[in-house]
């Protein structure tokens, strides 16, 4: 597999994620080992070709850093232009998000309530909720309870119906 | 492979792309005379890569003229590298990986035939 050196130009990008993407694209085609090695170094290959030529918009820009502007102008001057309005889009999908999930933290700070009280509030609620199980379980047990005592009851007197009814035979026995 | 997961407002992180942005800075960054990057910038070149990477992929493919129609071939790419006038850059590292110093060779030259 690739670079075990730690020479700076055998980087590539991590096979894995090549072979993933390739799946993704062609998802039912065999791909060759040796054209899966060419996509990896193709990749690196692309990713310099954007970077010179992003590096040299930037030098003639005068800025001391690449910026999205410069790899956009590369993208085009290298006929990579179809690329550009998918990545654009991509882009600002990213900034939507993370807008959005400001935005939705701020309002949450914004209620006025200070954390420390959200959670003793949250604390109370807890409590609340674990007494109300309690007393619910409790109310189940009792009732167990008395159905339990019930059939007891139910049995007793069965049984004792059963025995009164056993010595009156004796009674009329003896009276014979 | 979290890499640069960045806290900054509004700048992208690794959700949206599948390579790893940090390794494709590593690249980047070992091109000659390449200073820095803004973060965006990275993103950008990150995704673009990866269309790159579907384009070449969708293009050798629907050229194949192997045999067998459901393989991508080594020569599929190599095909289409010579075909298309946007993969022209790809022949220079076919059909081996070159060594890095002749890559910069001759990518000084070139730059010297753009400036004449």
């Amino acid at each position: 597999m690739a670079s075990s050196s730690g020479n700076d130009d055998d980087l590539t990008i991590p096979r894995a994620a090549i072979n993933k993407m390739i799946k993704e694209t062609l998802p039912n085609v065999r791909v060759a080992n040796d054209a899966r090695e060419l996509v990896v170094n193709c990749c690196t290959e692309f990713i310099h070709l954007i970077s010179s030529e992003a590096n040299e918009i930037c030098n003639k820009s005068e800025k001391k850093t690449i910026s999205p502007e410069h790899v956009i102008n590369a993208l085009e001057s290298l006929g990579f232009g179809s690329y550009i309005a998918e990545v654009k889009d991509v882009l600002q999908e990213c900034k939507t998000v993370a807008l959005k999930r400001r935005k939705a933290s701020s309002r949450l700070e914004n209620l006025g309530i200070p954390e420390e009280e959200l959670l003793r509030q949250q604390q109370e609620l807890f409590a609340k909720a674990r007494q109300q199980q309690a007393e619910l379980a409790q109310q189940e047990w009792l009732q167990m309870q008395q159905a339990a005592q019930q059939a007891q009851l139910e049995a007793a007197s069965a049984s004792a119906a059963q025995q009164a009814g056993s010595s009156q035979d004796e009674d009329e026995e003896d009276d014979m | 492979m979290s890499g640069d997961n960045v806290g900054g407002k509004g700048t992208p992180n690794n959700k949206n792309v599948s390579l790893p942005m940090s390794r494709v800075k590593l690249i980047m960054k070992s091109s000659p005379d390449v200073s820095n990057i803004n973060q965006e910038a990275l993103f950008l070149t990150t995704k673009a890569t990866e269309l790159f990477v579907q384009h070449l992929a969708l293009s050798s493919y629907k050229n194949g003229s192997g045999k067998d129609k459901n393989t991508l071939s080594y020569s599929d790419l190599a095909n289409v590298a010579e075909g298309m006038e946007n993969f022209q850059f790809l022949t220079d590292i076919l059909p081996k990986k070159i060594l890095a110093r002749d890559y910069l060779k001759s990518l000084e030259e070139r730059q010297e035939e753009d400036d004449l």
